[in-house]
């Protein structure tokens, strides 16, 4: 290769990579969309928050409705950074580069959602402190608390540090960048000059964090399904529930990924990066997770209902044939067996059909949750008697909805902001592995 | 099936009205009875007491209509249907009761329930108190108890004395004797009834698994079981250590997965905060690092 | 109580080493930060253990109830609290030297319902809310119904007060299981972690809201109760310390409940006011608790319903409206 082709090279790869950096109609129209479903959302939350949890479903035995499984969900979804960048990354497989950053960008707004999301299940959420002033160390809650928060920092460093390198590139290569931006890229850029030092530093920093990062990852979900796992009641509790939920997690995070990637490929025209290849790939990876997944389930399906003891029993036969059994197996079969049965064959893993199957998992992701925390509340060792009728059945308000919605049109929006105004496919590494061995930084 | 339930109902219902519609008859005796000593502010004050512990769960508050609904109706005492009985009439259903209104011959003494007597009249203007007739004029036998702990036999042993007909003393024969111990909400009675032997005597096996306080002191009664109030009795009171020393550690006393958060397992508190030291101390390193870059290019420059 | 460790910063003259300095200075305030933390939950632990130190000197003290107790020495304190915080530290320490204990005798229930309103008239509950409810029960479908009345077994190795992240709930030295609302985050995991249902959660704004606002809280009576916030039976703590029975127990008309003090071996019943051994009465009449295999070592003993006085009926009572 001669010195013009690298410059070319390292230029026409600049240039893919941020050509969508700037502000267009398409993307104030899709942000204002945003934002005012945002705000019809927050106004459902100031409805709860004047009247009460009571404005949701939820009621005495059914005491932890949607608002807890799309908790769930989004720490399910956020611990994909850690099985991409973490774990595949450690192994050193070169074909996850340009997704890396789609993945930490999925982990860091989901774990930054999902706090929000716990908040709007408190009936005290003035309270908050009172868990780092008074927090007690033998509750799982506090343990909750304390690895998302670590898991969120973790994510966003690990988001930064192979930003720094692109940042320094960017400011000093990309002439139509915004005027305003390019104070913000300098100072984030934190005067790389590709100084073998810096080089140093920021290698070992990613290496220590891509460590930290498997254990607080795991931490993260192990401890948010100890939420349900710690307590007697049949169908949470369970010694495989850690297990379950983090190989769960790995497949709503796949999916995740791969439908971030489909929107990123076709409205950025990355096509050249995000190739057949990756999307193949990461069909391959969620059968791989899937399958897990499903051993799991039988696992946790099986087993009691081999021996049906009289409270399992009841909860299996409302899950497998009763109130519940419609959902149950859409989500069993629609969103476990069938997309396994797909992703066998290699047609099913183009970029179009594996986005389709990843949409029908991710929904699937969500109801799974919703079959995790509810139907189990509904029928407690005592019966249910002297209450209202709503007290027996939960089924979620139009305010509860709305206020559910909002995490997701969050995520959507921190997702869109980091995505449009950062490089989605790590720029500077991607370089050096073309073979861009010193890109001047002068 | 549906006819056997219907009957069972009936029947029921007819047993139930058949108690509710019996009267509560009073011997005429008793009706005449006045209290020994006339009523004073304190034995008001006294009788207010006892109205909220025994009395008012049923009766509600004086005056104000708000008693249980129960069957038959257990009515405001302050008002005319209570107040136009006789003295008397109170005093023995109070002493007897009648189901469901429990009976207080054992719960409490003479002297307690006119305190109550006395406390129901205050919100009676219009009631004059007959004079009182002491019981000196009683002719039925006086008896008073006295108890000790007998050492070689295990036993309490409670004495009863009697008043003679010639001013002197004697043993007491023939007296039915009862033992209380007291326990917080009320008193238990220990073993049977007992009636005195020839000595006046009548021996109580105290059980030896009963819990005391800390030194194994327990506080007894011994009263004269005399349910149609025929003697006029003084009971003993005693506080022998003859219970169990019993001081059992409280329930929080040891470090649990519930216990407060100073009183957690020190594993835990270690665990959970070594784990954050050392996570925070890593992220705290990388951000230090993180600064260092920006330092290392002012040389280059 | 968290003693920042964090050295003020000096007035630096010395610009050349100043940067390096900083940094350091950085790196002191950050393990400082987390020393911190950890010393803090190091030295409450050691508060603790430090409570249990005696100087043999004891000093005979009245308590606020009018009863004189003997204190070690030691354990005087000048009270620095007022208000809120002494009355919360009095409900947390409970009454000493009792284990309460209550006794629930099924063949005696006849679904009077008389506790369940007498509890609610004085905690403040809508109809729908129970910290006592009465349950028909058939074990299995060969066996009798019977009714059972259900509150918080206040159980000594107690789930709920396992998961609560801030100490809201908590276990007294007395075995009463009680609720700080004005400590509770409303995350309801004790409800989710307790196998009795018997934790309520005021979804909306409690009943009679206005007539009580302003009313300091008590966590022995548990009022005002708060919306977003627990509740549940309490033994009726408020009416212990007075020598009372519970609410419930006194109201019942048909002597189903007996409570007493465990240390004491003797329980009362609410309804005869007499008091018995409560051993021999477990024994006599093969007394049991709700769920033993649970492990949560209920405070709640029921004796089985055989030979019962009243037959069984259906309930019939309205069920509360929507709420």
């Amino acid at each position: 290769m001669t010195m013009d082709d690298n410059k070319l090279t390292i230029d026409k790869i600049t240039a893919d990579l941020t050509h969508h950096i700037r502000i267009n109609k398409g993307f104030l129209l899709w942000m204002g969309f945003l934002t005012v479903s945002l705000l019809i959302c927050l106004y459902a939350y100031s409805l709860q928050l004047r009247n009460g949890l009571g404005v949701a479903g939820i009621r005495d035995f059914v005491t932890w409705g949607m608002y807890l499984s799309n908790f769930v969900f989004f720490v399910a979804a956020s611990l994909i950074g850690m099985l991409i960048s973490a774990v595949l990354g450690l192994i050193g497989m070169k074909w996850l580069t340009p997704i890396t950053r789609i993945a930490e960008t999925i982990a860091v707004a989901f774990a930054a959602v999902a706090g929000l999301v716990i908040v709007s299940d408190m009936g005290r959420p003035e309270r908050l402190a009172y868990v780092f002033i008074y927090g007690r160390p033998q509750s799982p809650i506090l343990w909750d608390v304390t690895v998302i928060t670590t898991y969120f920092v973790l994510s966003l460093l690990l988001l930064f540090l192979p930003m720094i390198a692109d940042m320094a590139i960017i400011h000093r290569k990309v002439a139509s960048l915004p005027s305003w931006l390019k104070p913000i890229y300098k100072t984030l850029s934190l005067n790389f000059t590709d100084q073998p030092e810096q080089n140093k530093i920021i290698s070992r920093s990613i290496r220590i964090l891509l460590i930290l990062l498997i254990p607080a990852a795991l931490s993260i979900h192990t401890v948010t399904s100890w939420l349900f796992a710690v307590t007697s009641r049949a169908g949470w509790d369970s010694t495989v529930f850690g297990p379950y939920f983090v190989s769960g997690a790995f497949v709503a995070g796949s999916a995740a990924v791969i439908i971030a990637m489909y929107f990123f490929r076709k409205n950025y025209k990355l096509q050249d990066y995000l190739t057949d290849l990756h999307f193949n790939n990461m069909g391959k990876v969620l059968a791989t997770v899937s399958l897990v997944y499903l051993y799991f389930n039988i696992n946790e399906f099986l087993v009691p209902g081999y021996k049906l003891k009289r409270a399992d029993a009841v909860h299996l036969q409302e899950l497998f044939a009763g109130k519940d059994a419609l959902m149950f197996w859409l989500v069993q079969i629609g969103g476990l067996i069938l997309p396994i049965l797909f992703l066998l064959f290699r047609r099913f893993r183009k970029p179009g059909p594996v986005l389709l199957i990843s949409i029908a998992v991710l929904i699937g992701a969500w109801f799974k949750r919703y079959l995790i925390v509810i139907p189990t509340q509904e029928h407690p060792f005592l019966p249910i008697q002297h209450v209202p009728a709503n007290f027996m059945h939960y089924s979620p308000t139009l305010i509860e909805t709305l206020i559910s919605v909002a995490p997701f049109i969050l995520v959507l929006i921190i997702i869109t902001l980091i995505s449009k105004f950062f490089p989605v496919i790590p720029l500077h590494e991607t370089a050096v592995e073309k073979g861009i061995d010193h890109i001047k930084f002068d | 099936m549906r006819f056997k339930n219907l009957l069972i109902i009936i029947f029921i219902c007819s047993v139930g009205t058949r108690v509710a519609a019996q009267t509560w008859i009073v011997p005429d005796d008793q009706k005449a009875v006045v209290a020994p000593v006339k009523f004073t502010p304190d034995m008001q004050k006294q009788g207010e007491q006892l109205y909220s512990k025994n009395c008012q769960s049923c009766h509600g508050n004086m005056g104000k209509d708000n008693w249980a609904k129960l069957t038959p109706p257990p009515g405001d005492l302050a008002k005319d249907k209570a107040q136009k009985q006789t003295d008397g009439e109170i005093f023995y259903r109070i002493t007897t009761g009648k189901i469901p209104m429990p009976e207080f011959r054992n719960i409490l003494s003479e002297d307690e329930r006119w305190s109550l007597i006395a406390f129901m009249r205050s919100f009676n203007p219009k009631y004059v108190q007959p004079n009182p007739v002491a019981k000196a004029a009683f002719t039925g036998r006086i008896v008073t108890l006295a108890m000790q702990y007998s050492d070689p036999m295990k036993k309490v042993l409670v004495t009863a004395t009697e008043q003679l007909k010639d001013g002197q003393k004697g043993l007491a024969s023939g007296v039915e004797v009862m033992l209380f111990v007291k326990r917080y909400f009320g008193k238990m009675q220990v073993g049977d009834i007992k009636t005195t032997n020839a000595k006046g005597e009548a021996a109580f096996e105290f059980p030896a698994d009963l819990p005391g306080n800390k030194e194994g002191y327990v506080e007894l009664t011994a009263t004269v079981n005399d349910p149609k109030s025929v003697m006029m009795t003084t009971p003993a009171n005693a506080n022998l250590a003859i219970g169990v020393p019993t001081d059992k550690p409280s329930l929080t006393a040891t470090r649990a997965w519930w216990s407060t958060r100073a009183n957690a397992p020190v594993w835990i508190l270690l665990t959970y905060t070594l784990s954050v030291l050392i996570v925070w101390g890593f992220i705290g390193y990388i951000v230090m690092s993180i600064l260092r870059i920006k330092k290392l290019s002012k040389g280059d420059a | 109580m968290e003693h920042n460790t964090t050295p003020q910063s000096p007035n630096e003259s010395d610009n050349q080493k100043g940067s390096s300095r900083r940094d350091f200075l950085k790196n002191i305030g950050l393990a400082g930060v987390g020393v911190a933390t950890g010393a803090a939950a190091l030295y409450s632990g050691h508060v603790f253990e430090a409570k249990k130190e005696v100087s043999g000197d004891q000093k005979v003290l009245l308590t606020q109830d009018g009863k004189l107790v003997q204190v070690d020495s030691l354990e005087i304190k000048a009270l620095e609290k007022s208000g809120e915080s002494l009355q919360d530290s009095l409900s947390r320490e409970g009454i000493p030297g009792r284990r309460w204990v209550m006794v629930t005798d099924l063949s005696k229930c006849r679904n009077a319902r008389k506790c369940i309103t007498a509890c609610q008239d004085v905690h403040q509950l809508r109809p729908e809310q129970y910290h006592m409810n009465t349950l028909q029960m058939q074990d299995t479908p060969g066996t009798a119904p019977y009714n059972m009345p259900k509150n918080c077994q206040h159980c000594d190795n107690p789930p709920c007060v396992s998961v609560c992240p801030v100490d809201a709930t908590y276990k007294r030295p007395d075995g009463i299981v009680l609720i700080e609302n004005n400590r509770c985050i409303g995350c309801r995991f004790c409800m989710a972690a307790c196998p009795y249902s018997a934790r309520i959660f005021n979804w909306i704004e409690p009943k009679d809201a206005a007539s009580h606002e302003g009313q300091e809280y008590s966590a022995e009576l548990n009022v005002p109760q708060k919306m977003g916030t627990i509740s549940k039976c309490l033994f009726s703590a408020d009416r212990l310390r007075e020598g009372k029975l519970p609410y419930c127990v006194e109201a019942c008309p048909n002597g189903v409940y007996y409570f007493g003090d465990q240390n004491e071996d003797a329980v009362t019943n609410g309804t005869t006011k007499e008091t018995v051994r409560l051993s021999k009465l477990l024994r006599d009449n093969g007394a049991y608790q709700l769920m033993p295999e649970l492990g949560t070592k209920p405070r709640v003993y029921y004796l089985p319903p055989k030979n019962r006085l009243f037959p069984f009926e259906e309930a019939t009572d309205a069920t509360p409206e929507k709420a």
